[in-house]
């Protein structure tokens, strides 16, 4: 419950800073995330100290608009969503998306938070490979993985 | 290891690509020549004897039992990589081995799955999957008169520049899945020599008939793009993301769906001359 009040980031993972928005890489799951200036402003004030209502105002204060409170719980449901905080022990009752999005309404002066993720790829999704039924000797230069040595072509991909 | 290093060896070299050192050994004599054009572009002789990857290929030579096929064997190290008939292909398998091993172990750069063109100063980079393309527009912007950096990687290294992987481009045929080697040289462009910054990004995707139509991407979303496209990112999250972030300060980011690939090479060195139009608001 503590968790949910006082919101805290994970402190293992990496962040960028390009322009208003962030780009963190969590190495635990290996995966990327860009959060919008909104999702990325709520992350930076997740210190373990901070209640919603502090981070609320906070936000109001640096984005020079009146923020809900909603647009923060919205953002801490993207971020928990998205593994970029501390779990919370005790499961709480959060408010529907579609609720918030309603309640936060067409005239929200900021951005909505937003997190875009990608899986980082392995060394082998990241270069090029051989597609279905072309001549291969080795499974690593097959996109599916999978070379057939008998007839010597990949299966899949 | 030690079985196979108790075997005769014809001969061998070390080479140094990037920082990695590599060794190769083949048991017939003679087969070097063929092994040299697969080395990474701006692969050197080295000196040391201790090496990151050892590869070791042995070529079936004459077949004493009728009815016996004899295969060739690649090791990289003490793991069979590759084993067949025709040694094209074990070849190619140690190319792409090695291609895949010197981008994954690199730690002075970081190797991006992407193709990339110099034009009037800067790095156009085109990351993306294999099969997305990257080929079929690098080339139609040669044709176009911009300078060959790669078919397969942008390399980046600390200040955020990109440097040339100029192998010869992998062109496929309509008439056959396989590719076919060309060098720019013979497909009448010039190859570049010297580190670039990168000017503009270019998220594609093909998809037949389409019409380019391309729109502005946000620096975090086009940095997440070439994260996606990493290729050690899981090995070094902490270099990755550095010297993403120093290739991606000054550079615009773009994204559409092509058609075909003369219409969007044209319009992408179009909009790389006045970049500063494309910029997010």
């Amino acid at each position: 419950m503590k968790n949910r009040q006082f919101p805290r980031a994970r402190l293992d993972c990496l962040s960028r800073e390009f322009d208003s928005e962030l780009l963190v890489y969590d190495p635990q799951r290996n995966v990327g995330h860009c959060l919008n200036s909104t999702a990325a402003a709520a992350w930076k004030l997740c210190d373990g100290n901070n209640s919603l209502s502090q981070i609320t105002r906070t936000l109001s204060r640096q984005l020079a608009a009146r923020v809900d409170e909603s647009v923060v719980l919205l953002a801490l449901d993207r971020l928990a969503d998205a593994h970029l905080l501390v779990a919370e022990e005790v499961r709480v009752e959060r408010p529907s998306r579609r609720l918030a999005i309603r309640r936060i309404g067409m005239a929200a002066a900021i951005a909505l938070p937003l997190v875009t993720s990608i899986v980082a790829p392995t060394p082998a999704q990241a270069a090029s490979c051989v597609h279905n039924n072309q001549p291969c000797s080795s499974n690593a230069m097959c996109c599916s993985g999978v070379c057939v040595p008998i007839v010597g072509r990949c299966l899949g991909g | 290891m030690k079985k196979l290093d108790r075997l005769d060896w014809a001969e061998g070299l070390t080479v140094s690509t990037f920082g990695v050192r590599a060794g190769v050994r083949v048991n017939v004599t003679g087969l070097l020549p063929r092994v040299l054009p697969l080395l990474p572009p701006g692969w050197k002789k080295s000196a040391r004897v201790i090496v990151q990857r050892l590869y070791s290929l042995l070529v079936a030579q004459g077949c004493e039992r009728t009815g016996m096929r004899r295969l060739h064997v690649l090791y990289a190290d003490s793991t069979q990589v590759a084993r067949g008939a025709a040694l094209d292909q074990v070849l190619a398998a140690f190319e792409t081995d090695l291609h895949r091993y010197t981008a994954e172990a690199a730690s002075d750069v970081t190797f991006l799955h992407a193709g990339v063109v110099g034009w009037q100063g800067s790095a156009i980079v085109l990351p993306g999957r294999s099969f997305s393309g990257k080929t079929t527009l690098v080339r139609e912007m040669l044709r176009l008169g911009a300078t060959y950096y790669s078919d397969e990687f942008a390399v980046v290294d600390n200040s955020g520049l990109v440097h040339p992987f100029a192998r010869p481009l992998g062109i496929r045929d309509n008439s056959s899945p396989t590719e076919t080697k060309y060098t720019a040289e013979r497909l009448g462009a010039a190859s570049g020599i010297k580190p670039l910054p990168m000017g503009m990004a270019v998220i594609c995707k093909y998809e037949a008939g389409a019409r380019w139509r391309p729109a502005p991407l946000s620096q975090g979303l086009g940095a997440l793009e070439l994260l996606a496209n990493s290729v050690a990112v899981r090995s070094q999250p902490h270099h990755t993301l550095r010297r993403l972030h120093t290739l991606a300060k000054e550079a615009v980011f773009i994204q559409g769906t092509r058609g075909e690939a003369s219409e969007a090479a044209a319009s992408i060195l179009n909009l790389s001359c006045g970049r500063e139009r494309l910029e997010v608001a």
